[in-house]
C-alpha cells in the first residue's frame, strides 16, 4: 500500500500533475490542504464569535449586492462599518430611526447621547467605503493565506502572485454576476427599474468565475502555469466548508427536527450510493468494457463514490499501480466541470418543486468536493429563484447547500471504510499481491480531517443558540398571532358603526401590544444570542462566499481538457460517460428523491 | 524525469481477465444489500423521520 499512499492527492485534484513521478509526494511537503483548511477555517470562525463579546472583528468584510449603479453593489457586511445619513425621523433610546436620500427609512442603534440629537436634525455617520471594505478583505486573505502557504511549504512569492490574481479575477466575476440584469429575481424588477433579468440571481457569479477559469486554463496556459501555486480548490472548498458548518449550525438550531431529518436521509442515501452504485460500474467496467480489476475498481470509486479521495483510496486497497488512481482522477476532476455546468440548471427545471431532492442530487452525482458542494451552492439560489418566479413562495437560502454538503460529507467519511472493506475483500477473496495487508489504521488515514472543523462550527453553534432558539420560537409565534388581532381589530375600529364599542376594541389592541411587549421583554437576552449569531454568521459568510469564488474559478483554471484529450481518454471516458450519465446521475436521482421528496426548507421570514 | 505514461498506451497494455465468479458474487451481494437496505431505510426514514413522505 505504501507505493500509492506517495501519490499527492492534493496535487492531482488541482491538476498539478499527471504522472506517478510527479504525482509523488515531496519529502519537504508540509501539512496536507485537508489540515489547513481545518484550521483556516477554526480561525475564520472564532473571529467571528467576537460579536458575542462585543468584538465585531470581521465587520468590515466585503459584501457584495445586486446592482444597477456599480458604485452601490459593495459595502461593508456589518452596520458597525457602514456610513449613514439622512433625517432623523424618530429617537427611541440608543435607536434612531432616519430617512435616507433614497427615500427609505433605516434604524441605527448610536453609541453616543441621543440628546444631542433631534428629530428633523440631520444624522451623519461615517463608515468604510465598498472599496475600502473590498481592499481589507483581499489585504486579511492574503495574510491569512500566505500564513497557510507557509505550513503547506509552498513557495510564498509565487502564492502570493496567484493568489492575488486569482482573489481579483474572481471578485470580478463575482461583481459582474450581480449586475441586475443578471441576478435580479422577478421580484426585484421594478426596485431596479429594468423590464427583464435572467434571474440567475448573485451566485451566476459562480458560473462566471468557473466560465473564465476554463478560459484561462484551456486557452491561456502560460498565465494557469503562473496561477498554479494558489489554484487550490480542493483547499479553498474544504475551507468553505468548515466556514459553512456555523451557518448550518444556526439554521439547525432553529429547525432542528428538519436537520436532523436531512442528516437521518443522508446517510440512507449514501449507504445506497455506495452499495449500488460501485457494484454496477464495477460490473459494468469489468463485462462490458474488459477492464482488468486494477483499472475497474479505482474507476467505479472515483466514479461512483468521491472521485480523487476514493479512487486513490482504492487504488491502494487494491494495490492498483500508483498510475491507475492518477489517470482516473483527472477524468474526474473534468468531467466534475462538466457537471456544474449543467446539473444545476437541469434541477432548476426539473427539480424546483422538490428544492432537497435537487441538494441531495448534487452531493450524490458530483464527483468532487468543490464540485458537489459549489453545485449545492448554485443549485439552491436558482432554485430558489425558480420558486419565487413560480409560487411566490421565499424560502429559506442555505438549506439545499445543506443537503448537498451533508451527502458529500458523509460520502467523504465513509471513504476509508470502503477502502478497508475492499482490501479485505481483495486479499482474502480475490487476489492477494504480495505484503499486502488491510490494516484498520487506514480508516483514519483517509479520513477527511477538515470533517472535524465542520463538525466542530456545527455543534458549537448549535450548542449556543438551541437554547435560545427554542425560547424565541413560540415567542414569535404567539407574537404573530397578536399582530394578526391588532391589524383584524384595528380593521374593525376603521369600520366601525358604533361608537360605543370603540373602547373595549381600543382596550384589546392595547392589551395585545402590552403581551406583545411583555413577550419581548422574556426573551431579551435569547434575542440577543440570535443576533450576535446571525451577525457572526454572516461575517464568517463572507469569506465562506470569496472561498466558493475562488474554488469555481480554480476548478476552471485545472481542468485542462486538451491535455486529457492528448492524452487519448477514448476507452476510460467512454465508460466513464456511459455510466455517469447513463445510470449514476439518474439512480443518485431516484435515491435523492425517494429520501428527501416532500421534505421542504424553512420560509424565510 | 521519466517519461510520462500516455493514458492511451496504458489502455492498450491492459490485459483480458476473465470475470471471477467471486466478483459476480461481489457485485451480486452489494446491490442485493443495496436494494434490502434500501427498502429498510426507506422505512425507517418514513417511520422515525415521517415529515415529508
Amino acid at each position: 500500500m505504501d507505493e500509492v499512499k506517495r501519490i499527492d492527492e492534493d496535487k492531482l485534484t488541482e491538476g498539478q500533475c499527471n504522472s506517478p513521478e510527479t504525482c509523488a509526494v515531496e519529502k519537504k511537503k508540509g501539512i496536507s490542504e485537508d489540515w489547513l483548511a481545518l484550521w483556516l477555517g477554526l480561525f475564520i470562525f472564532v473571529l467571528s464569535l467576537g460579536v458575542f463579546g462585543g468584538a465585531d472583528i470581521l465587520g468590515w468584510g466585503i459584501s457584495t449586492k445586486e446592482w444597477t449603479d456599480s458604485s452601490k453593489a459593495m459595502a461593508p457586511v456589518s452596520k458597525t462599518f457602514q456610513g449613514v445619513k439622512g433625517e432623523i425621523i424618530k429617537i427611541d433610546g440608543q435607536k434612531i430611526t432616519i430617512k435616507k436620500a433614497d427615500g427609505k427609512d433605516e434604524t441605527v442603534s448610536v453609541k453616543e447621547d441621543t440628546a444631542s440629537l433631534q428629530v428633523g436634525g440631520r444624522y451623519d455617520k461615517k463608515g468604510i467605503s465598498g472599496f475600502a471594505s473590498l481592499a481589507l478583505t483581499y489585504l486579511a486573505m492574503l495574510m491569512i493565506m500566505c500564513v497557510g502557504a507557509q505550513f503547506l511549504n509552498a513557495n510564498i512569492g509565487k502564492f502570493a502572485v496567484g493568489f492575488t490574481v486569482i482573489f481579483w479575477l474572481s471578485y470580478l466575476c463575482w461583481f459582474a454576476g450581480h449586475y441586475a440584469y443578471i441576478a435580479a429575481t422577478k421580484d426585484k424588477l421594478e426596485a431596479f427599474k429594468i423590464p427583464w433579468s435572467l434571474s440567475l440571481t448573485g451566485e451566476s457569479g459562480f458560473i462566471i468565475a468557473l466560465l473564465v477559469g476554463l478560459i484561462i486554463g484551456n486557452f491561456f496556459p502560460k498565465l494557469a502555469e503562473k496561477l498554479k501555486e494558489a489554484s487550490r480548490p480542493e483547499l479553498y472548498i474544504k475551507t468553505a466548508i468548515v466556514i459553512m458548518g456555523a451557518l448550518l449550525g444556526l439554521k439547525a438550531a432553529q429547525s432542528f427536527s428538519l436537520a436532523s431529518n436531512i442528516m437521518f436521509r443522508g446517510l440512507c442515501a449514501i449507504i445506497e450510493a455506495y452499495l449500488i452504485y460501485w457494484a454496477v460500474v464495477y460490473y459494468v467496467a469489468r463485462k462490458y468494457f474488459k477492464f482488468s480489476r486494477e483499472w475497474a475498481a479505482p474507476l467505479a470509486s472515483g466514479i461512483s463514490i468521491c472521485g480523487v479521495s476514493a479512487a486513490i483510496a482504492t487504488g491502494g486497497a487494491i494495490r492498483a499501480r500508483p498510475v491507475v488512481p492518477i489517470m482516473v482522477s483527472s477524468l474526474v476532476v473534468v468531467f466534475a466541470v462538466v457537471e456544474m455546468v449543467i446539473l444545476p440548471f437541469v434541477a432548476q427545471s426539473g427539480l424546483w418543486s422538490e428544492p432537497l431532492v435537487a441538494g441531495a442530487w448534487m452531493g450524490l452525482a458530483v464527483k468532487t468536493d468543490g464540485g458537489a458542494v459549489a453545485s449545492g451552492a448554485m443549485t439552491d439560489a436558482l432554485i430558489r429563484a425558480k420558486n419565487l418566479e413560480m409560487t411566490g413562495v421565499a424560502y429559506e437560502s442555505g438549506w439545499i447547500t445543506m443537503t448537498a454538503t451533508t451527502v458529500k460529507l458523509f460520502i467523504d467519511i465513509f471513504i476509508g471504510i470502503w477502502a478497508f472493506i475492499l482490501a479485505v475483500l481483495w486479499c482474502t477473496r480475490i487476489e492477494c499481491k504480495p505484503g499486502q495487508k488491510a490494516q484498520p489504521i487506514e480508516i483514519w488515514n483517509r479520513f477527511p480531517k477538515f470533517v472535524i472543523g465542520y463538525v466542530l462550527t456545527f455543534v458549537i453553534l448549535l450548542i449556543v443558540c438551541w437554547p435560545a432558539a427554542r425560547a424565541v420560537a413560540p415567542v414569535d409565534e404567539e407574537i404573530k398571532g397578536l399582530k394578526k388581532e391588532i391589524t383584524s381589530v384595528e380593521k374593525q375600529v376603521a369600520s366601525i358603526a358604533d361608537p360605543a364599542a370603540l373602547p373595549a376594541l381600543n382596550e384589546k389592541i392595547k392589551a395585545a401590544r402590552d403581551r406583545i411587549k411583555g413577550l419581548n421583554d422574556q426573551v431579551t437576552s435569547q434575542r440577543a444570542t440570535m443576533a450576535s449569531a446571525n451577525t457572526a454568521t454572516a461575517e464568517s459568510n463572507v469569506f465562506r462566499v470569496m472561498f466558493f469564488v475562488f474554488t469555481f474559478f480554480t476548478i476552471g483554471i485545472v481542468s485542462n481538457f486538451k491535455k486529457l484529450w492528448e492524452e487519448g481518454i477514448g476507452k476510460l471516458a467512454a465508460v466513464y460517460i456511459l455510466c455517469l450519465f447513463g445510470f449514476i446521475i439518474w439512480i443518485g436521482l431516484f435515491i435523492s428523491w425517494l429520501f428527501f421528496h416532500g421534505v421542504k426548507p424553512p420560509v424565510a421570514g | 524525469m521519466a517519461e510520462q505514461p500516455k493514458l492511451a498506451e496504458e489502455m492498450k497494455k491492459m490485459e483480458y481477465e476473465p470475470l471471477l465468479p467471486v466478483e459476480k458474487k461481489l457485485v451480486a451481494w452489494s446491490v442485493g444489500l443495496g436494494l434490502a437496505l434500501l427498502i429498510f431505510l426507506y422505512w425507517v426514514s418514513s417511520t422515525f423521520f415521517p415529515s415529508g413522505h
